[in-house]
This record gives structure tokens, C-alpha cells and sequence, in this order.
């Protein structure tokens, strides 16, 4: 079985270490960039959502590499996500492609463990294990090393020495083998970050929220690489989410991304009572907590037409005045440019400083 | 945006509660016009309209009666309508200025039936127990029989006309078979039946001699028989669009199948592309779809439409 399924940030490194646990060979297509957008705009529905269109894109570039299997998450969810899988898989079908589809959620947790029986030489519920084991370690390996990077890329002397650091890190932990090889990768890339030259800033560098549509936050793609750079702009980025998150959110191992999320909700309810199906809890809470925490700024980013993130949008600037916190929204499609985004990041950087400066004054 | 679904509901119980109502005016160019200043560039536009119509009256009233439609089925999944339609009180408060106070009508089936919505309101609009009652039951006797005008084939304007003032509505030869072009319109109420957003559609369609079918004259019996055919879909008017056309392309006294979708609509991008791709068939009437935003003129709709009967008309000769 030649496996693949679309990028979300760096979690192709812990999916791919569990599918290969499980005998299957993973195609990883190359990091999307503004072609692979292009070719899933091509195939898809003309206002779907901008997140399809890379996902489709994805898939396009994964099945021309070779794979024969698709995997997504599906289900029976309010927003768009839910039937990604099944219109993609179909247009990619009608394109004339063959392939084996894994709806994760769709065809129910029994089918999707079964379809393994036949790459697993042994013991599949044993082989199950030992993949999710190599899934988590290594989801934790990843974010570690994110976190890391972005502490420190606001402080880096040589700008670009954290990425390169990070990146670096990220690819020992993905070649690693087995979970001792994985562990070693990781304090392989600790060193490397750790390594990385810094300086003193006279300033403590602003701080600022990105949350949003989970894909547009967490995609650097999509946001080209707002969290680095923001920190190679010397700013502190906070996002809401992590795709370490993403990833155990559904899983509901790990009690406190749970018990986050339900208060994220509570604190959201003043403004958004009922749930809307996308990740609206976490944007109006996380602009909240932002404000009460005393960030300098809050960066929404969504991708066009996105509906739960639309809502949001309209309900943003009323927070914008009740708590008093500068918010930048920025809406992602096809057509978006890096140098709109640099100028639209650099104003909103020099109005952030603006009131912190005026805000030590009085 | 739920007008053409529970007017009806809303008005008796209103009006039986002692409240006068105010509807806001027609949609036109000034109306939408507002509405879209008002609101996020991105969003479909029948909620930029309905942006309008709020601003529209908020000078104009006391208090302004908004719905909130969470659910409207109850099924053993998780049902939405869409999450606009769930967000819909919370972004209008939240980004109008000035709004007299709201009264919220929830509709939410999978938690509780439209009666006790109904009760709820009636309570806060401060009826006493009894009369509560009395109108109660009358509103929900209203909207039945509005929903059976519906089945019958009317259009909402016409149908609302004959349950409010006993006209008969005018039932014009709605029944199938009986112009020579049989028309159906599939695609969200409040796009096609809006007469400045969709340019008098339907009117348009029988000026051409075609005779419009209604997605509102299937009954739902109808329409669940359709739907076993597919994946579950989680979005309740969704699957009332994927059902009526998996009904009418299957029909051959059905000449044609128009797709009406909002720009911008989240729901409809999906749906539009599974009915093209999973309920077409080779042997399926021709399938058109009209994508309409606050910027489509009326010309551009009127070719679309001749276009599309001319078509059939040509096909229908050559056979
Ligand atoms: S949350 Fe937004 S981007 Fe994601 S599926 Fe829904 S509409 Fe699309
Ligand atoms: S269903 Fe479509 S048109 Fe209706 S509110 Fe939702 S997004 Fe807008």
C-alpha cells in the first residue's frame, strides 16, 4: 500500500511514522506551494473554501507520485471539512485516477483498523500499538521543536539561523527509526537549537495572538510562514493552536487539550452561543485571553468565504473596543501575495509599537 | 432569512401576543446596498441582504425579531442548518450600532420541538398562560397550512397571500405536465424567491412559457427516499437541495434542472458539486447552475435562463 494524505504543517512527520509502522509505504508530496494551490483550483469547485484547493492539490501531486491510497478525516460535521474527502477523492476519481480511499470518522474506526491486515506481517493489534506509540512520540518530538524555535527567533543574531535550526531538527526526527532513534533525533535537534547564536534586545519584543481558521494558522503555505516571519520581524507569536493539538483534539487522550477547548467555549459564549463547527470558540477566546493577558495585538487569519471565520470577523471589531486590543485581519486565497502581506504585517507592527510606546508615557 | 419557512409561525404568534409587526421592506439596490457596507466582503449575500433588511427597520421599531435555526430535523446525528444561519443574532449583534432590542427565535429540533421554541417566545413576549396557549396552537395550525399551500405547489408569496387573506392564491398550472417546458428550481428559498436577488426568477421562467417547479412541492417522504441513496450529509437544507434534485434528474417529465446558489455560499460550493458529480447521470435532463451575488444583473440572468430553455426547446425539436 502506497499511503499518502495532505500536508498540515509538519504532521506528515508523526503520520507518516504511524502508517509506516503499519507496513504501508508513505508518499509525502512536497510542501505545497503557489503551483499546488493552483493545480487543486483548477479541479475544484470555484468558492470552495482555500484549504480544499491545497488539500486537492495535494492529493494531485501524491497520486502522481505513485500512491495508491488516500487517506482524510471526514464526518458529519457543520462546516466544509467534513465532506472534504469524499468530493476530492470523487474529483479525483472523474479525473481518471485510481485509488483506494481511507475516510477516517466517515467509514467508523473497526474498517480503517482492518485495512492494515493484509501490510502487517504479525500481530495487528500489536502493530496498532506500536504505531500509535511512534505517532505520539514523535507528535511530541515536533512540537517541542516548534515551541523552541519560536521562543527564539525574536532574539536570533543572524536572522533565518532558527529556521534553519528548526527545519534541520525536524528532519532528523522524521528519518529517525523506531522510538529510541526518535528520541535521539530529538536532542540532536535541541542541540542545533541550541546552538543557535542569539542577542540581547533592548525592547521585550511584542507579543501577539494568530488565530483563526486552524488550516490558515497552522499551514505556512497558506500564511506564508506568518509565525516565522513575525519572528524574524522580532515579534513574539502566540498561536492558538498547534498541530500537535490538531492532532490529539479528536484522539480525546489528552485531557487537558479537552478540558482547554470547553473553556475556551465558556469564555466565547457572551458572543457566539451555539457551536458553529469551526474553530470560532478558539478566535473569540483567544482574542480574549489576548487582551486580558496584555498582548499588543491579535492576527486573524481565514481563509476567503470561510463561514465560521466570516462570523467571526463580524463580531472581531466589537472586541477590537470592549477589550481595548489592536486586531489585524487577514483573509487568505489564492490570489493573496507576500509582499500585500509583508506591508499590511509592517503597518500593523508600527501601530502596535505606537500604542505601547504611548501607553508607557501615560 | 427564515421568512419564507416560518412567516407564518412568527406573524399569528406575534400578532396574537399583543405585538404589532413591521416587515421590512422589499429588497432593492438601496437595501442591499447598505447591507453589504455593513457587513464582512466575503460573506454569501443572502446574508449581506439580510444585513439590509435589520438596518432597514431598526429605526423604524421597538424591538427587532431575529431567528436563530440551529436544527431543523431530529435524527440520531448531529444535524446543522448552516453555521451562518447558528451565527446569524450573534454577528448582527456584535457588529451593528444602534440595534432596538432583539426578541430571539430559536429553532433547534434536535433539542427541542418547534412548539416549545414557540411556547418560549410567546412567554417572553409576555403572554398570559392561557391565551399562550390558544395562540400557540393557532400559529402552529397556520403554518401547516402554509407548508400544505407550499406542498401544493405555490409559491411562498402566493401561498402566504391565501393563508392570510383567504384569496385563493391564484393557482396557476403548476401542475407538471402541463406547459411544455417543465423547469425545476433547486437552490435555498431565500436566493430564488427574493425577487431583486434573483431577479423574479420564477416569474422570468413563465414569461419564457416554461413552467417552474418548486423544490418546496416534494414532499419530504419524497425527498428521504432519494437521500438513502447517498453518504449522510450533516447540513439539513443541503440535503433538501441534494434530494430534490437527485428527484427531478431522475424524472422525465422534468425538462431541465436549474441549480440557483448564493456566491460565497459555504454549504452550496459542496452540495453543487455533489449533485453534479455523484446524482447526474448521462440519462438525467440538462443541469444548469446559476450562481447569483449582489452584482449579477438582471440582464446577465435573463440570457442564462433563455439560453437554458432554449436548449431544451432545441433538443426536445431534434428528437
Ligand atoms: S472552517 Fe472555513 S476553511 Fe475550514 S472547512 Fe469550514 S469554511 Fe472551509
Ligand atoms: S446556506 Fe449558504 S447562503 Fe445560506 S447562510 Fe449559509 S452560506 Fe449563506
Amino acid at each position: 500500500m502506497k499511503v499518502s494524505f495532505p500536508h498540515m504543517g509538519n504532521a506528515y512527520i508523526p503520520l507518516s511514522a504511524l502508517l509506516s509502522n503499519l507496513g504501508a509505504e508513505v508518499i509525502v508530496p512536497p510542501r505545497p506551494t503557489s503551483k499546488t494551490i493552483d493545480a487543486g483550483a483548477l479541479h475544484a469547485p470555484e468558492f470552495v473554501c482555500l484549504p480544499f484547493k491545497v488539500n486537492l492539490g495535494d492529493n494531485l501531486r501524491a497520486l502522481q507520485m505513485g500512491a495508491d491510497t488516500l487517506a482524510m478525516v471526514s464526518g458529519m460535521w457543520a462546516c466544509r471539512f467534513g465532506y472534504y474527502g469524499r468530493v476530492q477523492h470523487r474529483i479525483l476519481r472523474d479525473a481518471g485516477f485510481e485509488f483506494e480511499s481511507i475516510l477516517l470518522g466517515r467509514e467508523g474506526v473497526g474498517a480503517v483498523y482492518n485495512k492494515f491486515r493484509d501490510t502487517v506481517d504479525g500481530n495487528l493489534t500489536l502493530s496498532w500499538l506500536r504505531a500509535f506509540r511512534a505517532f505520539k512520540r514523535k507528535a511530541e518530538a515536533m512540537d517541542a521543536i516548534e515551541k523552541s524555535a519560536r521562543e527564539k527567533r525574536p532574539y536570533e543574531r543572524d536572522r533565518g539561523s532558527t529556521s534553519a535550526a528548526m527545519d534541520e531538527g525536524l528532519r532528523l526526527v522524521h528519518e529517525a527509526r523506531g522510538l529510541k532513534e526518535a528520541d535521539r533525533a530529538l536532542d540532536g535537534a535541541r542541540e542545533l537549537l541550541d546552538g543557535v547564536e542569539l542577542e540581547d534586545v533592548m525592547e521585550p519584543p511584542l507579543k501577539v495572538a494568530v488565530l483563526g481558521e486552524i488550516y490558515a494558522v497552522l499551514e505556512p503555505s497558506l500564511n506564508f510562514d506568518i509565525e516565522r516571519r513575525l519572528g524574524e520581524m522580532g515579534i513574539m507569536p502566540f498561536p492558538v493552536m498547534s498541530v500537535y493539538k490538531w492532532l490529539f483534539r479528536p484522539l480525546k487522550t489528552d485531557p487537558s487539550i479537552l478540558i482547554e477547548e470547553r473553556r475556551a467555549r465558556r469564555t466565547a459564549r457572551p458572543y457566539i452561543a451555539y457551536v458553529l463547527g469551526g474553530e470560532e470558540h478558539q478566535t473569540i477566546s483567544g482574542t480574549i485571553n489576548a487582551a486580558r493577558n496584555g498582548y499588543d495585538g491579535v492576527i486573524h487569519l481565514y481563509p476567503f468565504t470561510c463561514m465560521p471565520e466570516n462570523i467571526c470577523r463580524a463580531i472581531l471589531p466589537r472586541l477590537e473596543s470592549d477589550f481595548n486590543i489592536p486586531i489585524l485581519n487577514l483573509c487568505l486565497d489564492e490570489h493573496a501575495s507576500p509582499t500585500g502581506m509583508t506591508t499590511r504585517l509592517e503597518a500593523f507592527v508600527d501601530l502596535m509599537l505606537q500604542r505601547r510606546r504611548s501607553r508607557s508615557k501615560g | 432569512m427564515s421568512y419564507y419557512r416560518y412567516f407564518p409561525l412568527w406573524k399569528t404568534l406575534l400578532e396574537g401576543s399583543g405585538a404589532e409587526v413591521v416587515l421590512s421592506r422589499r429588497t432593492g439596490k438601496s437595501l442591499l446596498e447598505n447591507g453589504v457596507r455593513h457587513c464582512v466582503d466575503d460573506i454569501c449575500v443572502p446574508v449581506k441582504l439580510y444585513y439590509g433588511h435589520v438596518l432597514d427597520l431598526k429605526d423604524r421599531v421597538d424591538s427587532l425579531f431575529v431567528s436563530r435555526v440551529v436544527s431543523v430535523e431530529k435524527a440520531d446525528c448531529d444535524t446543522y442548518t448552516c453555521p451562518k444561519l447558528i451565527g446569524l443574532p450573534d454577528m448582527i449583534k456584535s457588529s451593528l450600532e444602534g440595534l432596538p432590542p432583539m426578541i430571539e427565535f430559536v429553532v433547534d429540533i434536535q433539542n427541542m420541538s418547534l412548539k416549545t421554541s414557540a411556547k418560549k417566545l410567546a412567554k417572553d413576549l409576555g403572554a398570559r398562560a392561557g391565551t399562550a396557549r390558544k395562540i400557540l396552537s393557532r400559529s402552529l395550525d397556520v403554518q401547516a397550512r402554509y407548508e400544505a399551500e407550499l406542498l401544493r405547489g405555490l409559491t411562498p408569496e402566493q401561498a402566504m397571500e391565501k393563508v392570510f387573506e383567504g384569496g385563493n392564491g391564484e393557482h396557476e398550472g403548476a401542475a407538471v405536465g402541463e406547459r411544455n417546458v417543465n423547469i425545476a428550481l433547486v437552490g435555498h428559498e431565500y436566493l430564488i424567491h427574493d425577487p431583486f436577488i434573483s431577479h423574479n426568477l420564477p416569474r422570468k421562467l413563465k414569461s419564457l412559457g416554461a413552467n417552474p417547479i418548486l423544490m418546496s412541492e416534494v414532499p419530504q417522504e419524497v425527498l428521504e427516499k432519494e437521500l438513502c441513496r447517498y453518504p449522510e450529509i450533516s447540513w439539513s437544507y443541503e440535503k433538501e437541495l441534494l434530494g430534490a434534485a437527485s428527484y427531478f434528474l431522475g424524472r422525465d417529465d422534468i425538462d431541465g434542472v436549474m441549480l440557483i446558489i448564493g456566491f460565497a455560499c459555504g454549504p452550496d460550493s459542496i452540495i453543487g458539486e455533489i449533485i453534479n458529480r455523484e446524482v447526474r447521470t448521462p440519462l438525467s435532463p440538462p443541469l444548469t447552475t446559476l450562481v447569483l451575488d449582489e452584482h449579477t444583473g438582471e440582464a446577465g440572468v435573463a440570457t442564462r435562463i433563455e439560453a437554458f430553455v432554449d436548449l431544451i426547446r432545441h433538443a426536445r425539436e431534434r428528437q
